[in-house]
């Protein structure tokens, strides 16, 4: 073995454990000299996983569904490597294999579960050709990165046409990714709700890709379950919802999620209607690659979000719930989940516009924060670097709001001038630093 | 003058095509043109019209064009064909436009990509070419519509020509119409085209007040706006202003 391959393992080990005792992340860093060492480290360490490579990619929900698969597997006793912290890009997927690896600079892993930013794919694939990816849907998010959803499609269709021995377990009830799996040759199998939903609140919401990817017709739709997602066909050229491989019937929601697939009954202890396509993907994504899931039950009772995806804390007598919201569709789903607890609220809201959330920050106006004008919303603080934008967008949805821009501050006034029910809302970039206030502030001072 | 004050006022917006053109937080600019008429006691609506409905401007005050993607610029171009006329007379007779990204784009002669052609509405003389690169920014013009400069975001691959037409302001930070002649947008009668989202109006509440009027004086001779508390947004505009000028 190329003694640069274990020089980059054990400096990108060293890398990473010396960010986190300063309580920084450092997982991208890693991967990034990992790379920089032995730039074939990550085609290398991929090779040797014994058995499949999943990867998830999709605009929402590719964590959770990443994180429920791995440990899916892992109940079953599988040895999986995976991308946990939810670092998608080139550095963080390459530092998910280099921080797996032993100190000899070997993997010693039956499977991996990589979830992979739709731009990056581009550059993953020429380091290795995953035999499953799930695709869980494509609404809009982040327009300056990516200019727009076409290119996103476009993106993953020359992927997906690089790797055809790759399966994709895609979710029938959006109508771009299931165009954009008909389009390709890839095989699939496809995942959906084939009912409607009662809980699945009728909202005003734009809906992305209204219109026949295929021939440009407008796409008739049976019924909406969320944003685009629901059951569609194209009048004129014949497009429809393909057939539901995975159908998850007899969906409840509310204080907690149930459904059927097949003959296994699954319940979950979350909130949030979004959260049936991520067990419902994960499940099928498994059980398509011929896993038996015996105990995936008892996975999702043990299953604890410890990654600011609807994660719980308590500081004093104050239950927190801290969940991302990044756009739209998902920020629409977040406040319907937080809808569901009817008991009085407060909430905390944190939008930033750093590179990686997306630097602009329109999409707030394509949110329907009207929804938050209840007599149950106690009060809502908006935080981060962009309040002022969110305090404006909350005024001419006719809602009052604190602001402050600090959000450990943020965070503390609700705690002591609070209802003792506090949900806080972030974009991506203010999670991890949330994450770590929200964590002091429970160690410090429960 | 004040009679006509003192008459319930009415307007009402056109939304062209929000099934198609609907990127960038269109909807706030919607919403801040009726919050600021319903805070001032003027009755506001607005009807969408989707991309198969007949659009009757004689109806219309304001009108909203958004922005798309190309593909979705390309569907609605067809059937932009079929109003031209009554959109041009409703421009013509003063009638209150606001275009954004797309939208702009399409008030032109054409907008010309490496693809092929896209024919637009030419309202106003000008044109777009696709460029090199997209310019994707924050944004801060001078306009002469208002004191306050005016805040927002540009994300576009078109070059847009104006000729000798008014730009809509002057590029104190960011790239505008081409990148190179420091104006941004277009002002044409009461159309203003322009490539800021953000969405435009919430952080420039005196653009959205200029509209406001103009469509007013249009219908009732003359416009006083009663003036309303602008602190949060004018904080959120010099927050931005802070925050890329220094």
């Amino acid at each position: 073995m190329d003694i640069r391959r274990i020089l980059a393992v054990w400096t990108a080990k060293a890398a990473c454990s010396i960010c986190r005792h300063m309580g920084r992340q450092g997982v991208t860093w890693a991967g990034k000299l990992a790379l920089a060492i032995y730039p074939p480290i990550l085609r290398e360490l991929a090779a040797e996983v014994r058995q499949k490579i999943f990867i998830v990619c999709g605009t929402n929900g590719k964590t959770t569904t990443n994180n429920l698969l791995c440990s899916a597997l892992e109940t079953e006793g599988v040895k999986v490597i995976c991308n946990r912290t939810g670092s998608n890009m080139l550095n963080g997927v390459a530092a998910a294999f280099v921080l797996a690896a032993g100190m000899n600079g070997k993997i010693d892993a039956d499977c991996a579960c990589i979830e992979v930013d739709e731009a990056s794919t581009r550059h993953i694939f020429p380091q290795f050709k995953p035999d499953h990816m799930v695709l869980t849907n494509l609404f809009r998010d982040q327009l300056d990165r990516y200019g727009e959803i076409d290119i996103t499609m476009d993106i993953l269709k020359g992927v997906m046409d690089s790797a055809p021995q790759m399966d994709v377990i895609v979710n029938g009830d959006d109508a771009l990714s299931a165009y954009l799996a008909t389009e390709c040759k890839n095989p699939s199998v496809t995942y959906g709700i084939s009912e409607p939903v009662a809980d699945a609140s009728d909202i005003q919401e734009i809906r992305e890709g209204r219109f026949c990817k295929k021939c440009g017709a407008r796409l008739s739709y049976r019924f909406y379950h969320y944003s685009q997602l629901g059951d569609y066909a194209c009048p004129q050229c014949g497009f429809a919802r393909p057939s539901i491989d995975y159908d998850a019937q007899n969906v409840q929601v509310g204080e907690q999620l149930s459904f059927r697939v097949g003959t296994e009954h699954i319940v979950a202890n979350y909130r949030g209607f979004y959260n049936v396509y991520n067990i419902l993907a994960a499940y099928a994504a498994a059980d398509h690659a011929g896993f038996t899931l015996s105990h995936f039950n008892q996975m999702l009772k043990e299953f604890h979000p410890e990654n600011g995806r609807m994660e719980s804390f308590r500081i004093r007598d104050t239950a927190i719930v801290l969940n991302l919201a990044k756009n739209p569709a998902g920020f629409n789903q977040n406040i319907s989940a937080v809808m569901t607890d009817t008991r009085p609220k407060d909430l905390v809201i944190v939008i930033n516009d750093n590179e990686q959330d997306g630097t602009d920050i329109s999409w707030l106006w394509d949110v329907d924060f009207d929804r938050f004008s209840g007599d149950e919303i106690h009060s809502i603080t908006v935080s981060g670097i962009r309040c002022q934008d969110m305090r404006l967008r909350l005024k001419y949805a006719d809602i009052p709001s604190i602001l402050e821009a600090d959000v450990e501050s943020a965070i503390w006034g609700r705690v002591v001038d609070g209802c003792g029910n506090l949900y806080v809302l972030v974009n991506y970039t203010a999670l991890f630093s949330t994450r770590n206030i929200l964590k002091k502030l429970e160690g410090e001072r429960s | 003058m004040k009679r006509a004050m003192k008459r319930d006022m009415e307007l009402t917006i056109g939304h062209l095509y929000p099934d198609l053109l609907n990127l960038y937080g269109d909807r706030g600019n919607i919403a801040c043109l009726m919050k600021r008429c319903m805070w001032r006691g003027i009755h506001a609506r607005t009807i969408g019209f989707e991309s198969e409905d007949e659009v009757d401007f004689s109806a219309l005050d304001i009108v909203l064009l958004g922005g798309g993607s190309d593909r979705e610029q390309m569907l609605v171009c067809e059937k932009l064909k079929k109003i031209r006329r009554d959109f041009q007379d409703y421009v013509e007779d003063n009638g209150v436009v606001l275009a954004v990204c797309g939208g702009y784009q399409l008030l032109g002669k054409y907008y010309k990509t490496k693809d092929g052609t896209i024919e637009g509405l030419d309202l106003v003389d000008i044109y777009t070419e696709q460029g090199e690169g997209r310019l994707i920014d924050n944004i801060i013009l001078k306009s002469p519509l208002c004191e306050m400069p005016v805040v927002g975001f540009e994300n576009h691959g078109g070059r847009t020509y104006i000729g000798k037409n008014r730009p809509f302001g002057k590029v104190l930070y960011g790239s505008g119409n081409d990148s190179e002649s420091g104006c941004e947008g277009v002002l044409y009668k009461n159309v203003i085209g322009t490539y800021l989202h953000g969405p435009l109006l919430p952080k420039n509440p005196q653009i959205c007040d200029h509209l406001i009027k103009k469509a007013l004086e249009r219908k009732y001779g003359s416009a006083d706006l009663a003036p309303l508390d602008d602190r949060q947004e004018q904080e959120a505009n010099t927050y931005m202003i802070k925050r890329l000028m220094r």
